[in-house]
């Protein structure tokens, strides 16, 4: 019992480092490639005729652009050189396990549900579809206190922002439309 | 005094029962979500920039006032009740509040945090209230060269200083920048890296990259590694009368001092902010120490929270020089307050003072009378505030997802900036795993298109002549100063890294009977001192209310 979990992380230890390792170098790699995007953008962002003299909408896309290469470029090779960065620490964050992707997932596609939700079933009900979903995902143990509490929440946002500051948050949506609010 | 009549103008304005309600809404909500792990005030004042939509600016700035400061009391609690690492603000207030949290000793260092918050607080407000009013005067001479100055150092000091590695910190600083140039240019009207899309011409609402980058992001990256299981709370004595022994407040009230000088002029100037602060006051109490003191600095010494405490907030009061009188964010919760007043219209400045001198001094008045609720509030409730460590973390996190989608939502109604937001959050997400700083880029997505604006009316008024940038005895100091602070800065970052890696581990015990060899040295009239202290010492006392002298140290 004892040598198994001690035994676990020795062996995904290394692993670990080493997909930490590859995603550093696709994400500034990306970076990369953004910045050489850029630049080759801004050649094609149109400069009015008659502006010489002044700086035209070109320039500062160009500097920028630049920074973003040389900096990016130069934390490219210190990864190469071996210095990475680290991970972000905080009061709830466990940095000695490993990142459960398949949470992040859910949470992020209970996110994204707002975009289909709000329009179709109003606030309140997209907020309790969020909120249940990522909850859950997040390790909720019961899906109806969750749901309550999001229900609770959206009604509360609602009254809070929608009736009482005036802020036009749909009560209700296409598919909702006959609870009549 | 004309400065002490608009002050008290100031005052009729704020002390009026509708502004002190919103007052006391913004203190109790920054201390809540400050005290809340995971949620800093920058992520704070980000979530709640929906109301700026809908409140009228006085009472908006109001709130975010009393949240500004509410989130570093806050803040406090948590890392000196918490046993777990926090972010690295506060990692000096850890580093002495917890181990005398673990020590017994939560009371006092939670005490002499939020005193000296009070004291430091009050001063470096009294500071603002003399400085900016001066420093506005003088801002209004400065040219447009001079701004774009000021500009220049305030993204590359918040860029090379606020994280570990002054390139990964410049990366995000670009692409903040970036991501402040997408949109339709205002002088040539054509749209810069728009691909086409015709919501992204007005630009990226500054409100969705702050939103994204501090709500969302923070969200999504606390749960892909969220921690299991009960974050062990250190118990705290009721009684808050008797926290502060009459030797804690001898040796406090001098590190309050001390800090509230250090912690506002590092504030003031764009130097990295409350970090710099926090680390410089904690060795120089560390330094000025009595020996028999010095030598508890790593298990537990007062010094070490009443000084970088006092700091950390006197620097908080000192961002907000350049953020009025110069319009210059030198801190993520800066920029994004500075977000607020955009949405507003009001360019802060040197003719704020002028133009909108009512808001600013009820601003200012608000700041003094939401310092002395949070003292009020605080140091009587804080057994409501740690109750809120325990809410249980999904449900926290998934509200913080609600309102990232509130305030996403209501910037403009239209479900493409949750689009927008979801792909800020995840830049975020992988921001933070990766280790690069997130604060840059708010700052440059914010400042950003006032730095180009300033440039190109420089460069207007030159006929493109590039030296016209440095024509000005001002930007000669400035870019001057420049340099002198950064190098100054990363040479402190240097010794901060090098000191925190060789801090070594002490336990609970060690702590505690350093702590009673040093008070037995003098006298201290409060006789329930061993009630005061036992909750928190399993081992030191076995008979948990036995009497404070029955296996003292050996030294006696």
């Amino acid at each position: 019992m004892s040598t198994a979990p001690a035994g676990a992380p020795s062996q995904g230890a290394p692993d670990r480092a080493r997909a930490a390792r590859i995603e550093a170098m696709a994400f500034v790699g990306f970076l990369v490639v953004l910045s050489i995007a850029v630049l080759i953008a801004t050649t094609t962002i149109r400069e009015p005729p008659g502006s010489t003299g002044t700086l035209g909408a070109r320039v500062v896309p160009y500097v920028i652009g630049g920074l973003l290469l040389v900096s990016s470029l130069v934390v490219f090779i210190q990864q190469l050189r071996g210095h990475f960065g680290h991970a972000e620490e905080g009061e709830d964050v466990d940095l000695e396990h490993g990142t459960s992707w398949g949470v992040t997932g859910i949470v992020v596609l209970a996110f994204l549900s707002l975009i289909i939700t709000i329009p179709s079933l109003g606030w309140p009900l997209a907020v309790v579809i969020l909120f249940t979903g990522a909850s859950l995902a997040l390790g909720a143990k019961r899906w109806w206190v969750s749901a309550l509490i999001g229900l609770a929440l959206g009604i509360i946002t609602q009254f809070l922002f929608g009736t009482l500051l005036g802020l036009s948050m749909p009560p209700t949506g296409t598919l909702t439309s006959w609870i009549g609010l | 005094m004309e400065t002490w009549s608009l002050l008290l103008d100031g005052f009729a304005t704020a002390l009026q029962p509708i502004y002190l309600l919103y007052a006391l809404l913004g203190v109790l909500l920054g201390t809540a979500v400050g005290v809340l792990p995971g949620i800093g005030p920058a992520m704070t004042v980000a979530l709640l920039l929906p109301i700026t939509y809908a409140l009228e600016p006085t009472a908006a700035f109001i709130v975010f006032a009393g949240i500004y400061y509410g989130g570093m009391y806050g803040g406090s609690t948590t890392s000196i009740l918490l046993n777990t690492p926090g972010e690295s603000a506060s990692i000096v207030t850890a580093l002495e509040g917890n181990k005398m949290a673990r020590a017994g000793r939560g009371a006092a260092a939670l005490a002499t945090a939020a005193i000296g918050s009070f004291v430091a607080g009050t001063i470096a407000t009294v500071l603002l209230t003399l400085l900016a009013p001066t420093v506005a005067r003088l801002a209004v001479s400065l040219g447009p060269s001079d701004y774009f100055a000021l500009m220049v150092i305030a993204f590359l000091t918040v860029g090379a200083l606020l994280g570990d590695s002054a390139w990964r910190g410049m990366v995000s600083l670009a692409v903040g920048l970036f991501i402040g140039l997408i949109g339709v240019d205002t002088l040539t009207g054509q749209s810069r890296f728009t691909l086409g899309i015709p919501q992204l011409g007005d630009g990226i609402d500054v409100v969705l990259v702050a939103v994204g980058l501090f709500a969302l992001g923070e969200a999504l990256y606390v749960g892909s590694r969220l921690r299991h299981g009960e974050l062990p709370i250190i118990p705290i004595t009721r009684g808050w009368r008797t926290w502060m022994r009459r030797s804690d407040w001898a040796r406090s009230w001098k590190p309050w001092l001390r800090g509230a000088a250090i912690g506002f002029p590092i504030g003031s100037i764009p130097a990295g902010g409350a970090d710099v602060a926090t680390f410089l006051s904690y060795a120089s109490e560390r330094s000025l120490a009595k020996p028999e003191y010095r030598k508890q600095f790593g298990k537990g010494a007062i010094e070490g929270v009443a000084g970088p405490e006092a700091a950390n907030n006197a620097a908080a009061a000192g961002v907000l020089v350049p953020l009025l009188t110069l319009g210059i964010p030198t801190s993520a919760t800066a920029a994004i307050i500075l977000s607020a007043f955009q949405t507003y219209g009001i360019a802060p400045g040197p003719r704020l003072f002028e133009t909108q001198s009512a808001l600013v001094w009820a601003l200012i008045a608000s700041l003094f009378i939401g310092n002395a609720l949070l003292l009020v509030l605080n140091l009587p409730l804080v057994g409501m505030w740690v109750k809120l460590l325990q809410i249980p973390r999904p449900y926290l996190y998934a509200g913080i997802l609600v309102f990232a989608g509130l305030g996403a939502y209501a910037a403009n109604f239209t479900t493409f900036d949750i689009g927008v937001l979801l792909v800020l959050g995840v830049l975020g997400f992988f921001m933070r795993r990766l280790g690069f700083p997130v604060a840059p880029l708010v700052v440059g997505a914010i400042l950003g298109p006032m730095a180009e604006e300033q440039l190109r009316k420089a460069m207007q008024i030159s006929q493109g002549d590039a030296s016209y940038l440095v024509h000005s005895p001002f930007s000669w100091v400035a870019y001057g100063v420049m340099i002198v602070i950064i190098a100054l800065s990363l040479w402190l970052k240097r010794r901060r890294a090098r000191y925190e890696a060789s801090l070594p581990a002490v336990d609970t015990v060690a702590i505690a009977s350093l702590d009673e060899q040093i008070e037995l040295h003098e006298p201290h009239p409060e006789v329930d001192r061993g009630r005061l202290s036992t909750t928190a010492l399993p081992r030191v006392r076995p008979d948990d209310e036995g009497d404070d002298l029955d296996d003292s140290p050996p030294s006696r």
